[in-house]
């Protein structure tokens, strides 16, 4: 039985196609890419994993059980965590507050804790990705965080989570190479402690890396699937690509 | 003056408060505000005075089916509005308007619906004479602030709730339902409500035009506040209060009614997000 298997996954706005009859599978343990020029239907692919959006028509098997159309929540509670591409921070709380929302949710509840007891775990979580524990940033208001910093705490919350299949919506995204370099091997550790993760990436070069398997977007279709080295050679990839180096 | 601008403006914050920690949370505009008040005071009448029950299980029992009603309001008929704003307006204010033209069909008019005070007598503050209903009514606000303080900012439950009105998809994507938290922010709302009823209304007698009237003050209020901020209320209940008693004591006391309309309009037109409101943040794409 596979892990993640999503099958003939359909979804329109209007008249718009965002995602055609997508196939694909996810081994456990390992990282998956999602690539595609922008508008080829990777963020609705993802929303329609994680129960932000229904199919028109398709499934998403989850260890053999079809999560398509659950609410998001629950699919959350199931163990499948998710980033967003445009950070949404609870913006009037401070950084680590916004850990001890997810460190409260029914996935992590076997913890135990109660209100206040939960903020140190949150602070070393922080502290693992990056939020210097003795300086202020982690007691600020996510709302003047910078960007860098919204980002990993996007990273944070699925960490904080716990799940045990993640995926980033364009992690990488408006982060410096520096940024992209310590966060890249936080995600090989993940998938070393048996996470499986899922990422939309348009960094591809990072993204091949660390990826075991690519699919490749384009206008809502998938027009190719492969290790990253078998992409890098396909022509149709090149031409949805036109002019991204490799 | 001072003393009964004072009174005036907690008992202002008390009716507006229910409406607006509902909306503060769930952004569902609860028009049935002054429905569900009146029915928490015609309820708690009808077990003091029909049924005979004790004077505190009576209203315990009604501020809990008020809350019942919201929650069940919110269950079974916003959840499928959500995000239709003038929808929810349009279904909270027609169950607002059934609950009080029901009970003036039912024939609750006149000097006999009337909760007693909870203790008679009255005590001399600042050289005014003031009964004690009016001092618990006080007190009983300022515990209320103090307990919603405590409950948003201490507890996990609280937590969850700041989550929700911040970023509801980040709320999903923590594994938290906002229907399940928006249906405890009606249910909330409704208990406050009635809560308010229960107190206020041995003030006077039970009308249901005073449940049209509630609503618009609880609207005032929160509108000049700024909708979700719950210091924007109690600033707003101030304002409005104190304006109101002063006009009653040297213009008219026949003005007064107008005043909380007046001061909205007044608002809107300067600083349409309310005093302490934020402007609406750009709402971004998944
Ligand atoms: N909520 C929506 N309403 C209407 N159209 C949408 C919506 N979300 C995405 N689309 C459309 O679907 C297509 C795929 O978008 P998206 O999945 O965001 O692409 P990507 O993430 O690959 O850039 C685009 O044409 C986009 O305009
Ligand atoms: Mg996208």
């Amino acid at each position: 039985m596979e892990y993640l298997k999503i099958e003939n996954l359909r979804k329109t706005f209007g008249g718009v196609v965002a995602v055609d009859n997508v196939s694909f599978d996810v081994e456990q343990g390992t990282l998956l890419g999602i690539i595609g020029p922008n508008g080829s239907g990777k963020t609705t692919t993802v929303n329609l994993i994680t129960g932000f959006l229904k199919p028109d028509s398709g499934k998403v098997l989850f260890k053999g059980r079809d999560i398509a159309g659950l609410r998001a929540s629950k699919i959350t509670n199931l163990g499948i965590g998710r980033t967003f591409q445009m950070v949404k921070p609870f913006y009037r709380l401070p950084a680590f507050k916004n850990l001890v929302v997810p460190l409260f949710s029914p996935r992590v509840k076997r913890m135990g804790g109660h209100y206040g007891e939960k903020d140190t775990l949150a602070l070393d979580i922080l502290e693992d990705i990056g939020f210097e524990r003795d300086s202020a940033v982690p007691y600020k208001p996510a709302s003047i965080l910078p960007h860098g910093y919204l980002k990993r705490l996007e990273m944070a919350r699925v960490i904080a989570l716990q799940s045990e299949l993640i995926v980033f919506d364009e992690l990488y995204s408006g982060l410096t190479l520096a940024e992209v370099a310590s966060i890249s091997p936080m995600i090989e550790k993940l998938i070393e402690t048996g996470k499986t993760i899922i990422m939309v990436e348009h960094r591809l070069k990072e993204l091949f890396k660390i990826a075991h398997k690519i699919v490749v977007l384009d206008q809502g279709k998938k027009i190719a699937e492969g290790s990253p080295r078998e992409i890098m050679k396909q022509p149709s990839v090149k031409k949805a690509y036109l002019g991204v180096e490799l | 003056m001072l003393v009964y601008g004072f009174i005036n403006s907690v008992i202002l914050m008390m009716i507006a408060l229910g409406f607006s920690i509902t909306f503060g949370i769930s952004r569902v505009a609860n028009f049935s505000h002054g429905g569900f008040y009146i029915l928490g005071g015609i309820l708690t009448w009808y077990g003091l005075i029909k049924l005979g029950l004790p004077y505190f299980l009576s209203a315990g029992l009604s501020i809990i089916i008020v809350g019942i009603i919201g929650a069940v309001m919110y269950r079974v008929v916003l959840v499928r509005l959500r995000g239709l704003e003038l929808s929810e307006v349009i279904a909270t204010f027609s169950l607002g308007i059934v609950i009080l033209e029901l009970l003036r069909g039912l024939g609750v008019f006149g000097y006999e619906f009337r909760n007693p005070v909870f203790i008679d007598g009255s005590v001399e503050i600042f050289g005014v004479g003031v009964g004690i209903q009016r001092i618990i009514i006080v007190c009983a606000g300022a515990v209320l602030l103090l307990i919603l303080h405590v409950f948003v900012h201490h507890t996990k439950m609280g937590l969850a709730f700041r989550g929700v009105a911040q970023q509801e998809h980040t709320a999903l994507s923590v594994g938290i339902n906002p229907d399940q938290v928006s249906m405890l922010s009606l249910a909330m709302g409704s208990i406050m409500c009635a809560l308010a009823a229960v107190l206020i209304l041995p003030l006077g007698v039970i009308s249901v035009d005073e449940g049209y009237d509630i609503l618009i003050k609880a609207l005032a209020v929160c509108i000049i506040g700024g909708l979700e901020s719950t210091l924007g209320v109690l600033v707003a209940a101030f304002i409005i209060g104190y304006i109101e008693v002063l006009t009653s004591m040297y213009i008219s006391s026949s003005l007064t009614s107008v005043i909380p309309l007046a001061c909205m309009l007044v608002i809107l037109l300067i600083r349409p997000s309310g005093i302490f409101g934020k402007s609406k943040e750009i709402e971004e794409r998944v």
